[in-house]
Order: structure tokens, then sequence, then C-alpha cells
């Protein structure tokens, strides 16, 4: 007998697709929110600012939060001076833990040596990798980027001591002060610290969950240059780096909608939320509050 | 409506229009010439089948039903695209200011309803021009909503969400005999299968499209599919397969010819680009010869598109810095018509050529 194909098939295929597809999503949302987080952190303004919200921010009425996180680049040349605060601590550094072996274990192929003739371009052509990121929340990293930064501003304000009635150095020491600012009340304090392929080896390496969150993110090896040659990377993005506001929590965000803390620094964090990494290391908001 | 009895509908109603025209050549050459009677059964039988056709699968009846027809098309093509923005726009305006159940329920409800109405609808346009609008909005739908369940609830990117929206695209188009809803599930199929080849090779699936290489297997998938898989069935269908295919093969080569350094190949750049620069014509001769040899005019014409895009970038590398502008474009004038000569010698030919070498 041949089989025909009816319109009546099509509607159950249709509706069956779209139902079990649905059915899918939500199952691993509620999967990654069931029992007990993976991890919870206590994050304000300062590490997720409201998201800009790109070009068609006018025609988009929902609320996202921006996960934002740095590295901590102190041994690196970039921690060098003069001292440069988007380099030493900033998304888009050198992370002093990332060196070749930890590529290695990451599943990267590092065994062309560094001196080789075709070392520059093999190592160019390497793309980022998802693998497990480790963010740590007000932990050392975030200590030691804190204390370079008031280091440098002591530094500056010895030098304009020492050269009084100099405007540029004024200015520079002005400047450290407003580093040393920053970094104390304005910037994230959220520092990618780790990275691994196996969950369990780093929970166990950081067991504290308030402090240490596990997401997936990407990695992409560097070549580094100047006087001698050495292997590095960058951390590119968070797999899931904005987070949507819910509806319940609408009221608490919407008067700071118009006033995009990314584009007035001299405003101090003003809500703080509880933010859970779930069994898929996906984020959501648990509580929001308003800093008084 | 039968897809396959409207396309051939159409291909009669062609055939009588042929045949009237020419029997009028032959009568008044005085070659042929019919009785009253045989002439006005003649006719009547014509307008008999020609009415029946027209107002069961509202087929083009003459010349200027068939200007318009095309008209039809391209506003219905352009209307199924703003349909589907706006739906996706309307989601976006107010989807903030809803609860969590509400939003999953709109989208939801979204995605089923419009894919019902579309096949409700389908029932009843023997056009097809407003089935196209509906299939296209409710395809919009099941993306917003498989893409706004992500961002709702944060969930990590993922290639496997293309099957679903593939899945969905190709029902459509071939419950529908919608060409375009074809176009959109083979994208999906060829970002998927891509993504797919580069995650095996070690990348980050959103970052497939750095290395083109990773377009080529599901090239080839795509070029072959429909002499697999037969699709006499379905208006134009075949031919989207094989020029999608071809699209994913010579794009990527065109790109690795000028930038060997995005290749997964671990040699020089220049090798690399060489290399390609000469694959590009070797695949091109192939397409025109294959097209040729299996009477599939589209593979021909994107085997001559892409064989002169690959010699005027070449012309452009070597001479457009070296040589006074004039000449530069006396070479490419001349090229032009020499391609002219070539073309207009395997038309008269018949592919005689390419037929004898097999």
């Amino acid at each position: 007998m041949k089989f025909a194909w009816s319109r009546r098939l099509t509607l159950i295929a249709g509706i069956v697709l779209i139902l079990v597809t649905n059915a899918i999503a939500l199952l691993g949302v509620a999967y990654n929110r069931s029992g007990e987080p993976e991890s919870q952190l206590q994050l304000t303004e300062r590490e997720l600012p409201m998201s800009y919200g790109g070009e068609f921010a006018s025609d988009n009425s929902g609320i996202a939060l921006t996960l934002t996180w740095r590295v901590y680049s102190g041994k690196t040349s970039a921690a060098s001076t003069p001292y440069y605060p988007y380099y030493v601590a900033s998304n888009f550094g050198e992370p002093d833990w990332l060196d070749r072996s930890k590529l290695t274990e990451l599943g990267f192929d590092v065994s062309t040596p560094l001196d080789a003739a075709n070392a520059e371009r093999y190592y160019e052509k390497m793309l980022p990798k998802e693998v497990l990121l480790v963010l740590e929340f007000d932990g050392p990293a975030y200590q030691a980027a804190r204390a370079r930064a008031r280091r440098h501003a002591q530094s500056q304000t010895e030098l304009m001591a020492a050269n009084p009635g100099k405007e540029e150095f004024k200015q520079r020491a002005d400047r450290a002060k407003q580093d040393l600012r920053g970094e104390e009340r304005l910037g994230s304090r959220l520092f990618v610290i780790d990275a691994g392929l196996d969950a369990t080896a780093l929970r166990a390496r950081y067991p504290d969950r308030g402090h240490y969150a596990l997401v997936r993110g990407q990695i992409r090896p560097v070549l580094g240059t100047g006087a001698k040659r050495y292997l590095t990377g960058y951390v590119t993005k968070l797999s899931v780096d904005s987070i949507n506001v819910p509806f319940a929590y609408r009221d608490v965000f919407e008067p700071f909608a118009k006033t995009n803390r990314q584009y007035q620094s001299e405003v101090d964090p003003r809500y703080e939320t509880t933010t859970a990494f779930g069994k898929r290391l996906e984020p959501w908001i648990v509580a929001v509050g308003l800093i008084r | 409506m039968s897809s396959a009895s409207r396309t051939d509908a159409q291909q009669r109603a062609d055939d009588i229009r042929v045949f009237q025209r020419e029997l009028e050549r032959l009568e008044r050459d005085g070659i042929v010439r019919l009785s009253d009677a045989q002439r006005h059964a003649l006719e009547q039988h014509h307008e008999r089948v020609l009415a029946e056709y027209a107002r069961t699968f509202d087929i083009d009846r003459d010349t200027h039903a068939k200007q318009l027809s095309l008209g039809m098309r391209v506003a219905s093509f352009l209307g199924a695209l703003a349909l589907g923005a706006s739906v996706f726009f309307l989601f976006y305006q107010f989807w903030g200011l809803l609860p969590t159940t509400a939003q999953v329920a709109i989208l939801l409800i979204g995605a089923i309803g419009t894919f019902l109405a579309t096949i409700a609808l389908q029932a009843r346009d023997s056009t097809g021009y407003f089935t196209k609008l509906a299939a296209m909005v409710a395809f919009v739908c099941f993306v917003l909503n498989l893409a706004m369940l992500g961002q709702i609830f944060n969930i990590t990117p993922s290639d496997k969400a293309l099957i679903p929206w593939a899945a969905l695209a190709f029902l459509l188009a071939y419950t529908c005999d919608l060409r375009l809803l074809l176009a959109f599930g083979i994208l999906c199929v060829v970002a998927f299968v891509s993504a797919r080849a580069g995650a095996w090779g070690g990348l980050y699936w959103l970052d497939f499209g750095q290395r083109p290489e990773n377009f080529f297997p599901v090239a080839v998938l795509l070029f072959f599919f429909p002499s697999v898989i037969s699709h006499a069935r379905f208006t134009g269908f075949a031919a989207i397969y094989r020029v999608f295919g071809l699209l994913t093969l010579l794009l990527p080569v065109l790109v690795l010819s000028h930038w060997g350094r995005v290749s997964y190949l671990a040699v020089d750049s220049n090798v690399i680009e060489g290399s390609y620069q000469v694959l590009g014509f070797v695949v091109c001769a192939a397409a025109i010869w294959l097209g040729a040899r299996r009477q599939w005019p589209e593979v021909v014409n994107t085997g001559v598109t892409f064989f002169v895009i690959f010699l005027y970038t070449k012309f452009f590398d070597w001479w457009w810095e070296i040589m006074p502008k004039y000449l530069f474009f006396l070479v490419v004038g001349l090229t032009a018509i020499l391609f002219l000569f070539v073309l207009k010698r395997l038309r008269a030919s018949g592919y005689q050529l390419f037929r004898s070498a097999v």
C-alpha cells in the first residue's frame, strides 16, 4: 500500500514539532533551576549594569543586565609601568593564569614550539573554544587590582609632591585618584580566575559557592610577542552574558532605564541582586533590592 | 490542491497557447486547413480545459496574466518578509510588560496559531500567494518562540535550535509548495551542518563562519540531494537545492581564494589562495559541464556567473595597479566578448560539445 502524506498528517507533525521543542526547552530551564543552585552571588550594579539594548533599544520593552567580568593581568607585560587600569584589570587583558599548561589542559594543541618558523601562523589561526570559566566575586583578584590602583595613586601623589607647581604631575595624580575611586566603588569585582573542562574538579578547587560561580565561556590562545615569545590567551566572551529581568522585578529597574550608569561614571551602584547559577550553569535573578 | 497538478495545469495551458499560435501560422501558410466544425470543436475543448484549470488552479491563461503573476510573486515575497519582521518587532515592543507565563503562552500560541492558520489558508488559497505570506509569519513566530525562550530564561545558545527551525520550514515548504520556505529551511541546514563541522574541528559553534571550509560538506549534500530523492512533484525545488549547494561551495572558495589565512590548512597563505583560485575555476567549469549534460540551466548559470567573478577578481589582482585603466577595462570588455562567443557557440550546438565529451 502506498503511503500518502495528507494535510491532517502535516497538522499533527507541525503541532507535535512545536510542542516538543518548547517542552524540551522548558524542561531544560526547569532542570537548571531545580534544587540548590550550583552557585549564588550577591552582585550589584557594578557587576550587573543594565544592558544598553543595541540598535533597536527603543523597540524593545525588555530589560536585561550585562554580566560584567574582568581578568587580572599582574605579571604580564600589560602590567608594566606606566599604569593603565584598563590593561591591568579589564575584560580584554591577558590573564596571569592562562599559560601554556592551562591551554593544554583546555584541549588546545600548543605543541608547536614558539620559536618555530610557522609558530606565528599556527597560533594566529587558533579560534576560540568553549570551556568552563570560574568567576570570582570580590576575591583575591579584585583585591590585587585594587591594591595596584592604590599603589599607583600613592606613587603619583608622591611624584606630585616632589614636583610642586608642575601641572603635568598634578593631572597625573588627579587621574590616578579617579582611577582608584573607580576601582574601589564603581568597577566590577567579578574576575575570571580559572578555566577547565571538568565542573566537578573546578568546584572542588573553589568550594565557596557564594563567591565562585562556574559559567561557560570562550577562550582563545594568543602568541605573545615582544622581547621573548610566550603563550597566553584571552577570555573572549561568556556564553550567557545577558540576564533577563523578570517582570516581577521590573519596577526596581524601570526608573534607571533612562539613566544608564555605564555613561555616568560618577554614579555609585543603585541596586543589588542575588543571582543564581543553576545545574546547567545558566544564570537567573533570584532577588533584587535597592541600595539606599 | 495538489502542487504537482497545478504545475502540470500551467504547463498544459502554456502548451495550448503555443499550439494555437502555431496552428494559426500553419493555416495562414496553407499547410493544414481545419473545417469549421473541427475548429469549433478544438476551440471549445481548449476553452473548457483552460476555464477548468483557471477555476481550479488559478493558472495564468495568457501572457498578460503571467506578467501580473510575476508582480504578485514579488509582492508576496516582500510582503512575507515585511510581515515576518512586523511580528518580530510587535512582540519585542511589548514582551517586557508581560509576566513570564504570559510571555511563554503568547510565544507558544503564536507559533501554533499561525501554523494552523497557514494550513487552513492553504486549503482555500488556490493562488498560493497568501499561503506564502502566512507560512512566512508562522516560521518567524516559531523562530521568535525559541529565540525568546532563550532570552527570557538565559539559555546557553545552541546550534540545536536550527534543527526544529529547519524541520518546520521544510514541513511548510513541502506541504504548501513554497520555495521561499524551502530556502529558509536550507539556510538552517547550512548553518547547522557547518556549525557541527566546526565543532568537530574544535571551534566554538558560533565561530563556524570563520573557517569557510566548514561549508563544504553541506554544499555537497545539498547539491546531490535532489539527485538521490526525486523532487519532480515540487516546482523548482531541485533547482533551489542545486543553486544553494553551489553557492555554499563557491562563496567560501571565493573567500579562501583571497584570504588564505582563514583556512584550516596550515600552509602558507599564498599557497592556499592559489590552490583555491584553481579549485574555483575547476568547480565552475565542472558545474557548467554537468549542468549542460544534465540540462540543469540554473547550474550552468551559477557556474558561468562564478567563473566570471573568479576571472575578474583575478584580473583585478593582477592588473589593476599596473595597467592604465583604459587598458584594464578593455581587457575586461574583450574577455566578456570572448565569453559571449563561447556561450553562443555552446547554445548553437545545443551543448553538443559537452554531450560528445561524455
